[in-house]
């Protein structure tokens, strides 16, 4: 599989918010343990530095504990902060499945306080990589119809 | 709750150029007749019918037999695997700005 077919094939999750307070802020509460805690998940031994390793505690599934390792990979203060988000386990199909993505909260100026936009990357569907390698456009559709079938089914 | 076929089983049936677009189109449609399934494609009823045949073994198609006809319609549980654990992480993020909102809200009023 070449390097730009597994590029197309990855999906990501994009969060964008506008939140009434300075970059400055927002920038505590993705930085500061204590604060991370309080919203997101109580990391162990983050430091807002690149090259960090540092970890969260998820919920267990099968044979993966539920460790989440993390590596700051960018740290641009105010601007953009992006971390490794890795996980799971081979024998693990859905929730717990093998995970190796990035998460980047991006901030900038907005009207009225700040754009935080969080984009979560590298989303790898399906494993197989025969079918993969086969799916080609066809996929994004079923994606697209996947989230009008789970809105149905709510 | 529906069992769900393994991640491989789901990827294989959807591998295939044409049983994607006779699934694609079944899930366009609230229910739909092999007929007007292969209406709307550019192969046999025969063809269509054993694309059917594969859906409905991956969980990813259910069938609804009336009168002389079959309906189809599509199965969103079949497709579970593959997007649990991203969906996970959509409703994860969107419920921890949520959270962040508050935060804000409290530290710096």
């Amino acid at each position: 599989m070449t390097e730009t077919a597994l590029k197309a094939e990855t999906q990501q999750i994009v969060v964008d918010e506008v939140f009434p307070h300075a970059p400055e802020t927002i920038w505590k509460t993705l930085t500061t343990a204590e604060l991370m805690g309080r919203w997101l998940m109580m990391p162990a031994g983050f430091e807002p530095v690149e090259g960090k390793h540092f970890t969260y505690q998820t919920t267990p599934a099968g044979a993966w504990a539920g460790t989440i390792h993390c590596e700051v990979l960018e740290v641009k203060p105010n601007e953009r902060l992006s971390y490794a988000w890795k996980g799971g386990h081979a024998d693990n199909a859905g929730y717990g499945s093998p995970l190796d993505t990035i998460v980047t909260f991006t901030l900038s100026r907005a009207e009225k306080g700040t754009r935080l936009r969080l984009v979560h990357s590298g989303f790898v569907l399906p494993k197989n990589e025969t079918a993969y390698r086969k799916m080609g456009e066809g996929w994004k559709k079923v994606v697209m119809n996947i989230g009008a079938l789970a809105g149905r089914e709510d | 709750m529906i069992q769900t076929a393994p991640i491989t089983t789901v990827m294989r049936a959807l591998a295939d150029p044409t049983r994607r677009a006779v699934f694609e189109q079944i899930v366009l449609s609230k229910e739909i007749t092999v007929v007007e399934l292969t209406r709307a494609s550019t192969v046999t009823q025969g063809a269509v019918s054993q694309h059917l045949k594969a859906l409905k073994q991956a969980g990813l198609v259910a069938e609804r037999p009336e009168g002389r006809n079959v309906y189809y319609r599509a199965e969103p549980e079949g497709l579970a695997p593959l997007v649990d654990w991203m969906s996970h992480y959509g409703t994860f993020w969107r419920e921890r700005f949520a959270d962040l909102r508050s935060l804000l809200k409290e530290i710096d009023p």
